[in-house]
């Protein structure tokens, strides 16, 4: 069931209360996380924290703290999978539900009282009840005799079929395709709202959660836009009155190229997966094409190539305007966007479109295991004092979108990028340099978008990288993901699965990712083409 | 000159105010030895010169002396009895040996007693809200939160809070819990306090 009213029929319910906090392993769920413990360390709500990377790990997690713990509260994992079935609760453990991943499981809309999920999407088009479930027992109506009564039971059974038809169509339409709605950590902001706890560490929280489906390309732009609008709004109210604050989040024209106030101008454009891509780097003329922009923008390569923090004033302040000037001459996207930034005291302002890459690379980090990351990603977000982890993870995000541009410059320009009937695909060799940095869904969705973009075909792309122990890990991203990104791969693995008979592990809460043996790789793709065709 | 040992004894107290010092037998020895023989020589001056008024004076002088130096003892136990109560409440109830070196006999009995006594009174406290007594020394200044957030750096396993409530310490957790039940995980380098 949805909850009516966030702050009284979840937050004053869980208060005075133990809570387990399950929180998966994606930005949005580390910023909505970072704020929900905010608000429980101000009221002494004493809580258990616990990271999972999927279903099996739901389920371990819960099975290890589930003594006396009545209240549960799930963070962007558990809203597609029927909670009650899987993780056979106690009639009296409830479970709060705050899931960006659609769409949501019927049977956790329809649990009367166990499951609650905290927000309601509009865009979501739930079925009925009654289309749905139905009561078994109406069926064994009392035996009549005679011809009537042969009438009626066949008239029974004929109303039956049409109404499993019709249920099969519905649920069918329901769960075809997978997206994302809007990010939890927006949903939290709400709640802190209205318990009238708004600070710049809250804010800070949503503003990266936020921005990272933008980065992400999860969420259509109209409807980032209506989720940010409310953001936008808080933080031109705490923004009103003295300035004087230690931190400050801010909403400013800012370039949409990641970490480009940590690298070099040139490193920066050569690594910004909206501009980048474009720029056909893979090509012979790729290297003239980026040499050719930064002349027009009227810089010159040695200021280009050093540090952005130590290049020359004037060409600071003009990056924005003349690499907006340019723009549309290289047939680029227009460059700037309406960014959230972090104004600190004696600081380097911090855009939340780095702390989203920084996150990335911290919980999918080529040597730190998924659970140091975790609490490292947490740490990078707080907003005052010496920032370590922040620190650590741009530089891990650096390497990382090194290692995306090197692969999929490299795919392209060999020709990696197969054609299978109807979608595009490309492997990430085990052995490859780059395969260890691309090992997590997250991103080796960056370079399959990547390439996507890079190749301009207007096909569904999947993406694979070898994993540890022989199996290997498979994602797929819809055409036009820039518009358009509900995705149709999480039911078509279910089905080519179940068709190929390879032993493909449907673990993951993204259901676009999937892994399976490698030696089973090219059996599944064939039965994929085979559905998809 | 009467009373010299004492003052230097008191001196002595007086030169290292915050720390507890051995227990100076010899000087007391020698300071009671002295009060002796003052008081042997007013006995024997005003028993034989009861007629004699001119003995009087002296009489008076080494009875002040005596009072004095009474005196000065009397605030040299009072001043480290007074140590050894904060003894109690910094290091509780079995002293390290090497304190125990500083306290003479007669100051280590007075310290188990004044344990004993703390150690009921605490018991008793509570009992009509039923708990079990409070540990009036675990928080001699108000704690600045009640709760802390640790994060779990080992496998430890099930842990049982006061409350009856079971937690799980699995490596890489978080938990946010009273912060009288960690302290003993803190320290044993089970949990790590985030700050």
């Amino acid at each position: 069931m949805f909850i009516e009213d966030i702050r009284n029929d979840f937050y004053n319910v869980v208060l005075g209360n133990r809570v387990l906090l399950l929180v998966h392993y994606d930005v949005d769920a580390i910023c909505a996380c970072k704020i929900l413990q905010d608000l429980f360390k101000c009221d002494n709500i004493s809580y258990t924290l616990v990271p999972v990377g999927g279903i099996s790990e739901l389920k371990s997690a819960y099975d290890e703290n589930n003594e006396e713990i009545k209240y549960v509260v799930l963070v962007n994992c558990g809203g597609t999978i029927d909670l009650v079935d899987i993780l056979q609760p106690e009639e009296d453990v409830v479970f709060f539900v705050l899931d960006s991943h659609k769409p949501t499981d019927i049977c956790n809309v329809y649990s009367d009282g166990q499951v609650r999920l905290i927000y309601k999407d509009d865009e979501e088009n739930i079925p009925n009840f009654d289309d749905i479930f139905r009561d078994e027992e109406e069926e064994e109506e009392e035996e009549q005799e005679g011809r009537e009564a042969l009438e009626a039971v066949i008239e029974r059974r004929r109303t039956r079929k049409a109404w499993e038809e019709r249920r099969h169509t519905l649920m069918f339409n329901y769960t075809q395709f997978s997206y994302y709605g809007k990010p939890s950590s927006c949903v939290v902001l709400e709640l802190a709202v209205r318990v009238s706890r708004v600070d710049a560490g809250v804010l800070w929280g949503a503003a990266v959660g936020g921005s990272a489906q933008a980065a992400l390309a999860v969420r259509p732009p109209a409807r980032r836009l209506l989720d940010m609008e409310p953001l936008q709004r808080h933080v031109a109210a705490a923004s009103r009155g003295d300035d004087q604050r230690y931190a400050q989040v801010v909403v400013d024209k800012d370039l949409n190229l990641p970490l480009y106030r940590w690298w070099s101008v040139e490193s920066a454009l050569r690594h910004a997966p909206l501009i980048a891509p474009l720029l056909k780097l893979h090509t012979a003329s790729g290297n003239a094409r980026v040499r050719q922009l930064l002349a027009d923008m009227g810089f010159p390569l040695q200021q280009a190539r050093q540090a952005y923090r130590s290049m020359d004033v004037e060409l600071r302040r003009s990056l924005l305007s003349s690499l907006e000037g340019v723009a549309p001459r290289h047939q680029l996207p227009p460059p700037a966007h309406t960014a959230l930034l972090l104004r600190r005291a004696h600081a380097p302002p911090v855009p939340a479109l780095d702390a989203v890459y920084a996150i990335m690379a911290l919980i999918e980090h080529e040597s730190i295991p998924r659970e140091e990351g975790f609490q490292l990603a947490l740490a990078s977000l707080q907003v005052c004092g010496e920032n370590d982890s922040l620190k650590q993870g741009i530089a891990a995000a650096k390497k990382s979108l090194e290692a995306v541009a090197r692969m999929s410059q490299s795919t392209l320009a060999s020709r990696g990028l197969m054609l299978a009937g109807p979608f595009n695909y490309f492997i990430v060799q085990e052995g490859a340099t780059e395969s260890l940095s691309l090992r997590g869904p997250l991103w080796l969705g960056e370079a399959a978008r990547w390439a996507a973009r890079a190749g301009g075909s207007r096909r569904p792309l999947l993406a694979s990288s070898p994993l540890s122990d022989g199996r290997c890990l498979l994602l797929g991203i819809p055409p036009r993901f820039d518009q358009e990104p509900r995705n149709l791969f999480g039911a078509a693995f279910e089905q080519a699965a179940a068709k190929s008979g390879a032993s493909v592990s449907l673990d993951y809460v993204d259901t676009s990712v999937v892994s399976l043996p490698i030696a089973q790789r090219a059996q599944f793709l064939d039965a994929l083409t085979a559905l998809l065709a | 000159m009467f009373g010299e040992k004492v003052i230097e004894l008191i001196k002595e107290a007086e030169r290292n105010r915050g720390t507890l010092d051995q227990f100076n037998d010899e000087t007391i020895r020698q300071i009671i030895e002295e009060m002796h023989v003052l008081f042997k020589l007013n006995m024997n001056d005003a028993n034989s010169t009861t007629e004699n008024k001119s003995l009087w004076t002296t009489v008076q002088v080494r009875h002040s002396a005596l009072e004095r130096n009474k005196r000065c003892l009397l605030a040299y136990l009072y001043n480290r009895m007074n140590k050894i109560k904060t003894l109690r409440w910094e290091f509780g109830s079995v002293l390290p040996p090497d304190v125990r070196e500083l306290l003479s006999d007669g100051e280590y009995d007075w310290f188990s007693k004044y344990s004993t006594n703390l150690a009921t009174y605490m018991r008793s406290l509570g009992e009509d809200i039923g708990y079990h007594g409070i540990d009036l020394t675990e928080n001699l200044r108000p704690p600045k939160s009640l709760y802390i957030e640790v994060l779990c750096v080992s496998d430890h396993g099930k842990f049982e809070l006061e409350d009856g409530d079971v937690i799980m310490l699995k490596k890489n957790t978080r938990h946010f819990l009273p912060a009288s039940e960690c302290q003993t995980l803190i320290r044993k380098g089970i949990l790590q306090q985030i700050v």
